[in-house]
């Protein structure tokens, strides 16, 4: 296996407000990894940085040999290969379900209109919402649109996925819709990154799993590791409260 | 007083009738007009460039910071004083007041609208890798116009109405005519009532004409 994602001291500061302070992580290819943490413990933001929606304050970020921080390297070819999925999911308002997913394979060449078209009715299918395929977002449940967003994402053919919190803006009986989207995602050897508050689904799924607090990675292991045994006592009280 | 409405008609209807094209056609050239300057301008002013920024906000605080018929004989009077030998036509100095005026509320409302779009819609553009020129044009100001409609259209009856003050500057629109009028007749009371019915008859055309491109837009998002 290979380094897919390489942090190397990574710090993030708003004002005085340190947020990130020193992250090394490395992620190999077609692992998953989990953060999780209590909020505002920098979770989010450490994933924001990996595709450059936060820039960093100090510290390295690679992807693909690429050095993401570096301000000489083109950001959105970078980013073509490093899908997002938000917790508010953030399907294009002004777009049907369809033209939310063809339009960057369209928009930046990697497609022709034709092509699009058939990727995203088969991304469609594959989270279960080819009927939706005219319907506007807000036509759409919330975890109808999380789906959407996947598949979106997954029209760029990104090696790399970061998610956000993508099933905390959910209500309760859509969680599992999205969950096994992702499941599957995973189990197709895609290399994810998921921020999540969601303990069943890290244990379940996670290769890996990190527990963050204040800026910092904490404790990382396994998910029998983390849940069955943990080390740190941080870790065993941010546990008890959410097991 | 005996009311005389079909005397006045037909003695003022043609002049009227004159002065209701000139303000139709001065209204339309200055919307358009000032919806280009009023985008610019909101381009500007949120563009990183120090410059441009301060050029679109002190324009639109010069504008919004005077009133309309100062500005019209800024155009009219003043200025053309700097240049002697031209004298600018009322129609096109009316143009221009209403353009600049026009244009620097349209940037407020346009610049409003692109800040009511949610970051996430931006965010989620530029984590497929879309460039931030890419994401405006195609993704938040679609969004943006679609949500400063209703107060685009309020500044647009307000472009018409304000036509009216360009009376000051010699401008052959309703208002001056009908003061024509009332030189001859000495009948303000029935003049005035039809000058505010064609005034209501105009406003009332934009208005339906609004609100059926809001409602195709509606439908449209539908489905």
């Amino acid at each position: 296996m290979s380094e897919k994602v390489k942090v190397i001291g990574l710090e993030k500061h708003f004002g005085d407000l340190v947020v990130l302070d020193g992250i090394d992580l490395t992620v190999e290819e077609g692992e998953v990894v989990c953060i999780i943490g209590p909020s505002g413990s920098g979770k989010s933001t450490f994933l924001r940085c990996i595709n450059r929606l936060e820039t960093a304050t100090g510290g390295q970020i690679i992807v693909d040999e690429q050095e993401i921080t570096s301000k000489k390297i083109d950001i959105n070819k970078a980013r073509e290969n490093i899908g997002m999925v938000f917790q508010q999911f953030n399907l294009f308002a002004n777009y049907t379900v369809l033209e939310n997913i063809m339009l960057a394979p369209v928009e930046l060449k990697k497609m022709n209109k034709e092509q699009a078209k058939a990727k995203a009715m088969e991304l469609l299918t594959r989270v279960g919402l080819a009927d939706k395929a005219d319907n506007y977002p807000n036509q759409l449940s919330g975890g109808q649109q999380q789906r959407v967003a996947i598949a979106r994402s997954l029209a760029m053919n990104p090696d790399l996925m970061l998610f956000d919190e993508p099933t905390s803006a959910l209500d309760p009986e859509m969680v599992g819709e999205v969950l096994q989207v992702m499941k599957e995602l995973a189990a197709g050897g895609m290399t994810m990154i998921v921020v999540t508050h969601e303990m069943g689904f890290a244990r379940d799924v996670a290769d890996r799993v990190i527990f963050m607090a204040d800026g910092v990675i904490v404790e990382q292991g396994t998910p029998e590791e983390i849940f069955g045994n943990p080390q740190n006592q941080r870790t065993k009280d941010f546990l008890s409260c959410v097991l | 007083m005996d009311l005389e409405f079909t005397r006045v008609i037909n003695d003022t209807l043609p002049l009227l009738l004159e002065g209701t094209k000139t303000t139709i056609g001065i209204a339309i050239i200055s919307i358009f007009a000032g919806l280009l300057v009023g985008f610019l301008s909101c381009l500007m002013g949120m563009s990183k460039n120090p410059i441009l920024k301060w050029i679109s906000k002190a324009y639109v605080w010069i504008i919004r910071g005077t009133p309309m018929i100062v500005q019209a004989f800024f155009v009219f009077y003043a200025i053309p004083q700097f240049f002697p030998g031209v004298t600018p036509s009322p129609f096109v100095s009316g143009f221009i007041t209403l353009t600049l005026n026009a244009g620097a509320y349209l940037s407020e409302i346009i610049r409003g609208g692109i800040q009511a779009v949610p970051v996430g819609q931006t965010e989620a553009a530029r984590s497929l890798g879309l460039s931030s020129f890419k994401t405006k044009i195609k993704v938040v100001l679609p969004q943006a116009f679609k949500i400063a409609i209703p107060s685009m259209v309020n500044q647009f009856i307000i472009t018409v109405k304000d036509t009216s003050i360009l009376s000051v500057i010699s401008l052959n629109e309703i208002v001056n005519n009908a003061k024509k009028g009332i030189g001859m007749n000495w009948r303000f009371f029935e003049t005035y009532i039809v000058v505010a019915v064609f005034y209501l008859i105009i406003i009332s055309a934009l208005m339906v004409l609004s609100n059926y491109i809001e409602k195709r837009m509606n439908n449209e998002r539908k489905g």
